[in-house]
Order: C-alpha cells, then structure tokens, then sequence
C-alpha cells in the first residue's frame, strides 16, 4: 500500500514539475540576475520530473513483491532476467513498467533523432567555415567571413568556433567587436552547447508538456545572458549592450521577421543597463531550488 | 587536423581562381609550390569525397573543379547563421536576434538613458 502512495506522490510530483512549476519558472524574471543558476535551476527540474516519473512506474510495478522500492526493484531486474520475465504480473505491474519504459523510450528516440541531425548539420557548417573562413591576427581564436550582413556566432562542438562577418567589423568599433568576441568566448568556454543538446529537439516534439514548450526558449536566453555576464566581466557592460543594439538594429529585414519577438534582445540590454544585474542571493537560491528538487523523488524512493 | 584544413581551404581557393573551368591535379598543384603533388592529389580526392570538389576523366587524365561557388557557400554559412532561436534547425546561436525598427529605437533609447544615469553618477 505504502509503495502505491509513493508511486502517485511521485508522479504527481512529476507533473506539476513539468506542468505549472516549468510555467511558473519560465515567468520568474528575477532569475535573470543570475542566470547560470537559473539554468542549472531548470535542468534540476527537468530531471527530478524525469526521476519522479520513472520512479513512480517503477513503484508501481514492484508493489507486488511487497518488499520496498529498493528490493522491489532488485528482485525486478532479477526477474527480468530469469527464464519468465513477465510470469505473474499484474495489471499494476504491467502499467507501471509500461509507463517508466515509455517516459524512457520516448525521451531517448528524442533524443537520438534530434541529436543525429544536429550533429550532421553543424559538421556540415564546420566544413564549409573550413573552405571560406579566413583569420585576422589581431583577433585569435576568431574567423571571419566575407559577408557584408552583421552576424556573430559561436559553433558549438568538440572544438567551438567563433565566427564574425565582415558586416560585424564594419558595424562596431573596436571595443563592441572584443565584447562580442567575449559573449561568444563564453559560450564556447561554459560548454553551452552542451548544456542546450538535451533541450534542442524537446518543443518539437512534446510541446504539448509546459517544460519542453519553456525549457529551451528560456534556457537559450538565460545562457546569453550568463555569455553577457562572461563578456562584461571582461570588457564592461556598456560597449556590449551598445554591440547588442547596434547589431539587433543592422540585421531587421521584412522577411525574418517571422516568428520572431526581438524581446530576448530587449531584456538582454535592459538587464545590462540596469544597476545590478547579477546578484549572489538569487544565484544562491536557485541553487538550493533546484539541488533540493532533485533530492526529493531520491528520498521518496529511498523511504518507501 | 586544422592544417589539413588550411590546406583544403588553399586547394579551393585555387580551384575557385583558376580562369579555367577545370584543372587538372598536376595543374592545382603547379599553383601551390610549396606543396607536394601526392599531397595535393590527397587533398583534392578528400575534398571530392566531402562533395565539394567534381572529377572529371578526359583520356587517362583526371579533371577536378569546386562543385560550387565560394559565394554559394558563404551563402549558405549564413542561412544557417541568420536562423532565429525558434528556428528549428539549431545549428548555432546567435549573438543578437534582429528586431523591428521600433524595437531598435527603444533599445537605443534605453541605452541611452542608462548611460546618462550612469554618467551623472
């Protein structure tokens, strides 16, 4: 019985994670003061769902050996492995096995799929930087391209690659183009493709869950933000949110703007303009927020 | 790995330039004195089997010519670069997202009275 209470706890717990919790966090503004927290914040969420989730199928599913979640499951696994794995199961055995192995499947096929791709067209990209890109020894660690729009990105991978048009150099004065340089040496140097992989293909393919609908958008953003953050640190506030509108500014054409709201941009430079824009107390928070969501499904799976 | 790189880059850019429309291996390399035939016939067959370079055969001699422009490239780069974040091919992420003209004025303005704040302080 005690193990049945556990498994609704738990996927309870999982749904208001990914459902209101992921709706309440995306509106949160005052995590954007401290935006590599609030990042470490959303994936706390992200996986203690993903643990509360499996977790409650599993609880379901060995409720029958009456033997607590932790040998419950090992006799499981045990059973999975003799000559009948599915002898004497039950209807609540079979739909909480069915339910942790779909959260498990679907996640993974997700994954996968999108993972592929992406890798493939960002090889694609590095080739083709490999051909046309040309260095300028003032900036190290930099290429450039021969087009006269102003972009500025960094390719994420194994070996991240930043990359300016001459547009870019044209547009910013000298101190604007290191700052941009530094928000994309950020992004290469905190890992942020890494931290965006999990989230690339999630609104695609379940935005119908208020987390995956959220999640990427407002992790995109916080890590510009915490790429922001890197840059200032360096080369001060006001020569990026300057490089930030100038280049916002340059690039508006009729035809791209579908789809899109700028509004990242205005936060962006309304937060480097504001008087604090970063705050240890919020980091801090965000931090315990989210290191305790995690311990939570661990101790209801641990106690029942 | 990044010299092989360069190397590609320099094997193109002479197949880009040549007035002709195809040249031979032993031409592209008489054009890159500094670097071994054998290695240049590497090059350029790595670089057919990435799609970027075409061979020809005319008699026992191979023919090779960029499969597209440099401009064709650099365009394609750039749609990739000019994706917004809502794109759903996230090949990267951009520095700035554009903005309508009127959110620009409100961005410069906003900078502006930052500054000014800033500046009395």
């Amino acid at each position: 019985m005690t193990l049945l209470v556990t498994a609704a706890l738990l996927a309870g717990l999982s749904v208001s994670l990914l459902g209101p919790a992921a709706s309440r966090l995306a509106g949160a503004r005052w995590l954007e003061r401290a935006p590599r927290a609030a990042v470490f914040l959303w994936q706390c969420v992200g996986l203690a769902a993903l643990i509360s989730g499996i977790g409650a199928g599993c609880a379901l599913a060995v409720t029958r050996y009456h033997a607590g979640f932790v040998g419950g499951t090992r006799q499981l696994i045990e059973g999975l492995f003799s000559a009948h794995p599915l002898q004497g199961l039950g209807l609540y055995d079979a739909l909480g096995l069915t339910l942790a192995a779909d959260l498990a499947i679907v996640l993974c096929a997700v994954l996968g799929v999108v993972t592929m791709r992406t890798v493939r067209l960002r090889a694609r990209h590095r080739k083709l930087l490999d051909l046309v890109s040309y260095k300028a020894p003032e900036y190290p660690g930099t290429e450039f391209l021969a087009d006269r729009r102003a972009v500025a990105y960094c390719l994420p991978g194994l070996h991240p690659r930043i990359v300016l048009s001459d547009g870019t150099r044209e547009l910013l004065e000298s101190d604007e183009l290191w700052a941009v340089i530094h928000h994309e040496r950020g992004h290469a140097h905190e890992l942020h493709g890494l931290v965006m992989f999990p989230m690339l293909g999630l609104r695609n393919a379940l935005g119908w869950i208020p987390y995956a609908r959220y999640a990427p958008t407002c992790m995109a953003l916080l890590l510009e933000m915490a790429a922001d953050d890197f840059s200032s640190r360096r080369t001060g506030r006001y020569p990026l949110a300057r490089a930030l509108v100038e280049m916002s500014s340059a690039g508006w054409t009729p035809s791209c703007a579908l789809g899109l709201t700028g509004s990242g941009v205005l936060s962006r430079v309304s937060r480097l303009a504001s008087e604090h824009p970063t705050s240890r107390s919020v980091a801090a928070v965000a931090m315990g927020l989210g290191m305790g969501l995690l311990f939570v499904p661990l101790c209801a799976a641990a106690l029942a | 790995m990044r010299r092989l790189g360069e190397l590609e880059q320099k094997v193109m850019d002479t197949l880009w330039e040549a007035p002709e429309q195809s040249m031979s291996g032993r031409e592209v390399a008489d054009r890159l004195p500094d670097r071994a035939y054998t290695t240049v016939l590497t090059v350029l067959e790595r670089l057919r089997r990435k799609e970027f370079v075409r061979r020809t055969t005319q008699g026992r001699v191979h023919y090779f010519q960029a499969a597209d422009s440099r401009e064709a490239y650099v365009a394609e780069i750039m749609i990739d670069a000019m994706g917004n974040a809502g794109n759903r091919n996230q090949v990267l992420a951009r520095f700035a997202e554009s903005v309508t003209p009127e959110e620009a004025q409100l961005l410069s303005r906003a900078l502006q009275a930052a500054a000014e704040t800033r500046d009395r302080s």
